[in-house]
Parts: structure tokens; C-alpha cells; sequence
């Protein structure tokens, strides 16, 4: 479901352009998300006809209607994608492969799902380490001198990455000195929001196009008495990619274009009324 | 009790085109900060936490109907968005 601070009549027209399926809900005073505590304050109530937004953002509900995970972002560009709220939702859908039963080694796999990834809409980059028994990696904050588990992207004007989301770290305790380090162990997932701004598509000879993910993947691996050193993993993906956004490329074939400009007279005439 | 300050987020790039780049580079006729692009930097208000049950939204949907979003879901999980318009 979805709401926003629209007239019913402009959330039908939506509806029959874009096919949707799901409910358009209106909040034409914005009460409902001035009661959410979202109404975005940081417009003026005279600026007709923004005033009335929300920060934008998605919640994800289990059964019993608790709130499992939240998507927000400070701007209207970015936003989730279908991917990342289905998965919130009910799970991985596909079981990830462990990389090996029984690695002796750290094994890396940075891989990214098969949607083309709109202008601005998240997917998430996976990234996969399979960790030997009894060796671990880890998280922040590390010790000085050593090198916590990190996914970083090359200079791209084009590219847009918003920060990793590691697992929970379980606390280890070094013997005799006390200290604790903060580690993963076993198999390992991170996942990198990402998305891009349209600058650097590329493209192919048969018109598709694609945005280049390049970056390194470091981790340093350690057993309870000796540290190895640390170690990187360069990936390049050519991740399939579209020069629009979702709300254009979503829209049904042979629809009417919704009249947007009656609508935005409308919406501003009624705000300053 | 007083209200946590929102700040706003006013990083802006002329591009050559005219329009305006915000800090994701994303272009726009508008300067961030101002309209439709009043951003917040650092913390803004997301409402009810993870762990919290969505508080109850009964609405009129598109097609006129009211909608009580706990109700409709029948038991099951649901995805509840709060976007900026149809419209624009």
C-alpha cells in the first residue's frame, strides 16, 4: 500500500496509467503523516504545493503488523527497489549457495541480482565471504593495526553507494589480555545499497545498457594466536541499468497520460485556499 | 521538551545543462534546499521503530473505498510506503 498527501481523484488517475493494483491511499491534510511524525517541516506551510510531504520512506509489517524494517532516505531520489522490500518482507526468496562446506581458506563472491537497476532505485551489491573453522574477520571498531572488513567502490561520477549493512558481530575475547574484538565467522553476508544518477551508463552494440560496478573487497583473517595479513579482492559486475526511473518505466501500455498539470493546478489552488 | 532540530541539506552543484546536481549527483530544475528538494542532512524523524506496531492509517483509496490498512492486510506482512505525490 501506499499514501501520499493527493486528492482521490489524481491517485485514480495514477492508477489507471500505471495499472496498479495495490491501494492508492490519500491523505489530503497530511494528518496521517503529520501523526507518523514524517510531515517534512523543512518546508514552509505557505510553500504551496510541496508543504504536505512526507520524508520519504517505507515500512515493512509482519503479520502480527510490527514494523520488521524501515527504508528511508533523506531525498526523493532514492528509494528501494521491489528486490530489496520483497526480501525485507518475506525472506530470501532463493537460499544463497554456501560458497564451499568446507573452505581452507577465505573464499569472496560479490554478485548483484539480474533486475536493471532505474535511475536512483536501490539493489543491493551481496557480498559473500565463506570463513575456515576457527579462523574470524571483522567489524568495527577494530584495534589499531588491523584491518576491519570493508567494501569500497572506484571514483565513479555516475555511481551511487550508501553505506554496507554487516551482520551482527559476535563479541570475542582475547585470552589473557581481556580485550574484546567484535568478529564474524562461518558464512559471512554483506549487502551495499547501490544505485546510479545516470552519468555513467554505458552502451552496448545491440542499444542495451549497463552501469560498470568496479571496487575491493578487504578483510583481514585471524585465528585465535596468529593474524594473516590482510587480504583484498577486486570485482568488476556490468550490472544491466535504464536511464529512468521506475514511475516511467512502469507505465501500462496504451494508457491515457494522466493530466498532471490539472491536477498540480488543482492541489496548489486548494493548499492556498 | 524541546523539539529535535532538523537541518537541511543545501550541497548543490550547478551542472552544465542548467539543472541542479545534489549530493547523489541526481539533476533537477530545482536548488536542493529549496521546494520539493527541502532535504534534511543528518537526522530526520522516520516514525515508529522497528520492533513497533504501525500505528492504525484508515484512508479513502483511489478507487474510493476506505481503507483500513491492518484490516486489509488479513493477517499477513505488508509493505506500507509514504511517497511525495502522484502528481508530480
Amino acid at each position: 500500500m501506499a499514501l501520499s498527501y493527493d486528492e482521490v481523484d489524481a491517485l485514480a488517475d495514477y492508477a489507471q496509467e500505471h495499472d496498479v493494483t495495490f491501494p492508492l491511499l490519500s491523505d489530503p491534510d497530511f494528518e496521517i503523516i503529520r501523526r507518523f511524525g514524517i510531515l517534512n517541516t523543512l518546508i514552509d506551510p505557505d510553500d504551496h504545493p510541496w508543504y504536505g510531504i512526507p520524508f520519504p520512506g517505507t515500512y515493512v509489517i509482519d503479520a502480527d503488523g510490527v514494523v520488521t524494517a524501515k527504508f528511508f532516505e533523506n531525498n526523493l531520489f532514492l528509494r528501494p527497489s521491489s528486490e530489496q522490500l520483497l526480501r525485507a518482507a518475506l525472506g530470501d526468496e532463493i537460499e544463497l549457495e554456501p560458497l564451499s562446506e568446507r573452505p581452507t581458506e577465505v573464499l569472496v563472491d560479490v554478485a548483484i541480482g539480474d533486475d536493471p537497476i532505474g535511475v536512483g532505485v536501490l539493489h543491493d551489491l551481496i557480498v559473500r565471504f565463506a570463513v575456515p573453522e576457527g579462523l574470524h574477520l571483522y567489524g568495527e571498531p577494530v584495534p589499531d593495526g588491523m584491518v576491519a572488513t570493508a567494501v569500497d567502490f572506484d571514483e565513479d561520477e555516475g555511481l551511487v553507494v550508501r553505506p554496507a549493512i554487516f551482520p551482527p558481530t559476535v563479541d570475542h575475547t582475547l585470552a589473557g589480555t581481556g580485550e574484546v574484538l567484535h568478529i564474524f565467522e562461518g558464512d559471512v553476508t554483506v549487502r551495499v545499497p547501490i544505485t546510479h544518477n545516470g552519468r555513467s551508463m554505458q552502451w552496448r552494440d545491440d542499444g542495451s545498457t549497463f552501469i560498470a560496478v568496479r571496487g575491493t573487497v578487504r578483510w583481514q583473517a585471524c585465528d585465535d594466536d596468529v593474524c594473516h595479513l590482510p587480504q583484498r579482492h577486486r570485482f568488476e559486475l556490468e550490472v544491466e541499468a535504464k536511464p529512468i526511473n521506475m514511475f516511467e518505466r512502469d507505465r501500462a501500455e496504451d494508457s491515457e497520460r494522466m493530466d498532471f498539470k490539472r491536477h498540480f493546478a488543482r492541489m496548489s489552488h486548494r493548499r492556498q485556499a | 521538551m524541546t523539539e529535535r532540530q532538523i537541518e537541511k541539506e543545501t550541497y548543490a552543484v550547478r551542472h552544465e545543462s542548467g539543472l541542479w546536481a545534489n549530493e547523489f549527483g541526481a539533476l533537477g530544475p530545482y536548488r536542493p534546499g529549496v521546494g520539493p528538494r527541502s532535504n534534511p542532512k543528518g537526522w530526520f524523524p522516520t516514525g515508529p521503530d522497528v520492533g513497533e506496531r504501525l500505528p492504525d492509517i484508515v484512508a479513502t483509496s483511489h478507487t474510493g473505498d476506505t481503507v483500513d490498512v491492518h484490516a486489509l492486510r488479513g493477517g499477513g506482512p505488508a509493505v506500507v510506503v509514504f511517497y511525495r505525490s502522484a502528481v508530480w
